[in-house]
């Protein structure tokens, strides 16, 4: 009893020694507020003022009363579904194209397609506001294109279409890197076979390498819903919500919610309902493209 | 017609020439085999043939369609050919009915007609009752089947095999053997075969194609390559020899370093290289010629005992023979060997003919 003992202690102080620290910092500061808020959730604070008092579920029947709460994350399952889809796609398209050495150049493309991704989500809201509103505009009145005549920023239809745009241009050259890795692991026989056996390019590609790239997706789908649903940082530099709200997406929304209009309570039973809900939808996600994966 | 004609075919890799002046013709339903060491260029040959690799230059064609040649290519899923691979290469995602029925399906064949084939194939390469299993549930033996099974199915007049038996066990790679060369029989198909292993390639050719550094080395049955190879190498690749340098005098060969002769009535002169085989030494007195030495090491081997004797000179002979005749035997006994047959090369004075055997 005692030698089980002393090897858990043992066990226990190395623990404390290597991770102990990491844990400490991450308890403290991810953790805890994390904990607390949710009890915040349960209480009227202002976000500001000493006093609150407790109110229990009320909030979170705000939450679902709150008409521009659910506007606003319809508005962002729409930027979701978009953003999820054509970076995949094109994700995809980009590995394949940039596999097996058919183009030339191929690493100095694929690198120059990762570069976006490594670029923070303030500037490159920036510079793409600098590019809806000027840039383009230039070149559609110049070249006299009508859609582009206009900036896409100012117009409440086209602006979400932006924010697509510019997390599409973040984020394809991340996920092409994870297919890449994808493609790399199907052994070139097994696509040698098939082209013997009559296959095209295309039915291999349907029938041999997007089965045996599902593990794959299943990685960059649960990224790209979760960055999705959290965007924040590019959602404020490029257009701020605007034009009249027409972007403001569901984090811009509960911060909103929670400092600006001080109504911490309401905005953390906010952040709480879309963390469960992301939780469930990535968790759903992954369990049912998992019963896809196959081991090669 | 599925003859595979290749014409002066080379092949380099940038400045590497795999294959040299290739210039052969595989007849219809023949069973041949690309025999040599790891690197001969065996592989690369077939790749060309299955459309894989393109020749540097010249020219292959199927049957009487040119496949690959100057201003022609026909893309590997255009030329009727069926291909296993050393690692099976089957889909893991698919069932065996499915990887077998892949062909087929490709070829958009009506879903009955696909049935029948499938299950015939089945039954052929014996795993009907496996027709739902994953490969991930299969053995080597049972996957290597179902690699056997896609590439018959579409019934192809060609068939090409890389080292297909190379991931199996002993015992299975004997009977897989048997079944392919079963195999080629009944369904008729010409059978382009690639391996490094001389038992294989004996046991299942019409004719060997002995390969080294991208040279064709001898041409023939397994027979001729056996028992009358064409220089050192195949000598020394095919099965097992030994070799003894030597030089002609009056009428004998006098063997370097052992102070002994041999009779010699062949038409070389001046230095050359003595090879026997060791099966065909015993001590069994023959007239034809013999050594003396001393037996160092016997090996049990079962059916045979290997035996090492020391001819002197620091030179060893390997002898195989029935166990019984040698079990009278103590090391270190004095003794006389007899040679039955052995055969005489001109000696270009390289030293990785000559074999040291421990």
């Amino acid at each position: 009893m005692l030698e089980t003992e002393k090897r858990f202690v043992d066990k226990l102080k190395t623990y404390l020694l290597f991770a102990g620290p990491t844990t400490l910092v991450f308890v403290t500061v991810i953790i805890l507020p994390f904990l607390f808020g949710i009890y915040l959730t349960f209480t009227n604070w202002d976000g500001i003022s000493k006093a609150y008092t407790f109110v229990s579920f009320s909030n979170y029947k705000q939450v679902f009363q709150d008409p521009a709460f659910w506007t606003s994350f319809l508005r962002t399952v729409k930027y979701v579904f978009w953003t999820v889809l054509i970076v995949n796609g094109l994700g995809f398209f980009l590995a394949y194209a940039l596999t097996g050495n058919t183009v030339k150049g191929q690493n100095l493309l694929r690198t120059g397609f990762f570069v976006p991704n490594l670029i923070g989500g303030i500037i490159l809201g920036l510079v793409w506001r600098f590019i809806f509103s000027n840039v383009l505009v230039f070149i559609g009145r110049t070249l006299n294109v009508g859609f582009l005549s206009y900036s896409w920023l100012a117009n409440p239809n086209k602006a979400l279409w932006t924010l697509v745009i510019v997390s599409v241009w973040q984020y394809s050259g991340y996920m092409m890197i994870i297919f890449i890795a994808g493609l790399s692991n199907i052994p070139k026989e097994l696509l040698e076979a098939a082209t013997i056996d009559g296959a095209s390019g295309f039915h291999r590609l349907r029938t041999i390498v997007l089965p045996l790239m599902v593990p794959a997706f299943i990685v960059t789908v649960f990224l790209t819903i979760q960055r999705g649903f959290m965007v924040y940082d590019v959602n404020l530099a490029l257009t701020n919500g605007g034009p009249f709200k027409s972007t403001e997406l569901i984090s811009m929304h509960v911060y909103e919610k929670a400092f600006l209009a001080q109504q911490y309570g309401v905005g953390q039973s906010q952040a709480f309902f879309l963390f469960v809900l992301v939780a469930a939808i990535s968790l759903t996600q992954v369990y049912f493209t998992k019963k896809l994966e196959v081991e090669v | 017609m599925a003859s595979i004609t290749i014409s002066n075919v080379t092949k380099a890799f940038g400045d590497v020439v795999v294959l040299r002046e290739f210039n052969e013709v595989f007849h219809d339903k023949e069973f041949v085999t690309l025999l040599g060491p790891s690197g001969c260029g065996k592989t690369t040959m077939l790749r060309m043939i299955a459309g894989f690799e393109k020749p540097t230059t010249g020219e292959i064609k199927i049957g009487d369609r040119v496949v690959s040649g100057a201003g022609t290519f026909v893309p590997p899923e255009k030329r009727g050919i069926g291909m296993v691979f050393q690692s099976y290469a089957v889909w893991p995602h698919m069932n065996v009915f499915d990887n077998v029925a892949y062909p087929l399906k490709i070829a958009k064949r009506p879903k009955e007609e696909i049935k029948r084939k499938v299950e015939h194939i089945l039954e052929i390469v014996h795993l009907s009752q496996y027709a739902e299993r994953f490969p991930m549930q299969l053995s080597g033996g049972q996957q290597q089947r179902v690699a056997l099974g896609r590439a018959l199915i579409a019934e192809p007049s060609v068939l090409l095999l890389d080292e297909p038996l190379s991931n199996l066990d002993a015992k299975l790679r004997e009977s897989m053997r048997f079944e392919i060369k079963q195999i080629q029989r009944d369904f008729g198909i010409t059978v382009v075969y690639v391996t490094h292993d001389q038992t294989e390639a004996m046991a299942m050719s019409d004719r060997i194609f002995v390969i080294n550094r991208g040279v064709i080395q001898q041409v023939g049955s397994p027979t001729e390559v056996y028992r009358k190879p064409a220089n050192q190498f195949v000598a020394d690749f095919v099965g097992t020899i030994n070799f003894l340098r030597g030089e002609v005098k009056n009428g004998r060969i006098e063997l370097a370093g052992l102070g002994q002769s041999i009779p010699y009535d062949g038409i070389y002169k001046g230095k050359v290289v003595v090879a026997i085989r060791p099966e065909n030494m015993s001590l069994l007195p023959t007239d034809k010629a013999s050594l003396t030495g001393k037996l160092t090491r016997t090996f049990y081997l079962g059916d045979v005992t290997d035996c090492r004797v020391d001819v002197g000179g620091g030179q060893y002979l390997r002898l195989v023979a029935d166990s019984r005749s040698y079990d009278s035997l103590t090391e270190d006994q004095e003794l006389t060997v007899y040679i039955d047959d052995f055969l005489v090369y001109e000696d270009d004075g390289r030293e990785d003919h000559t074999k040291i055997i421990t």
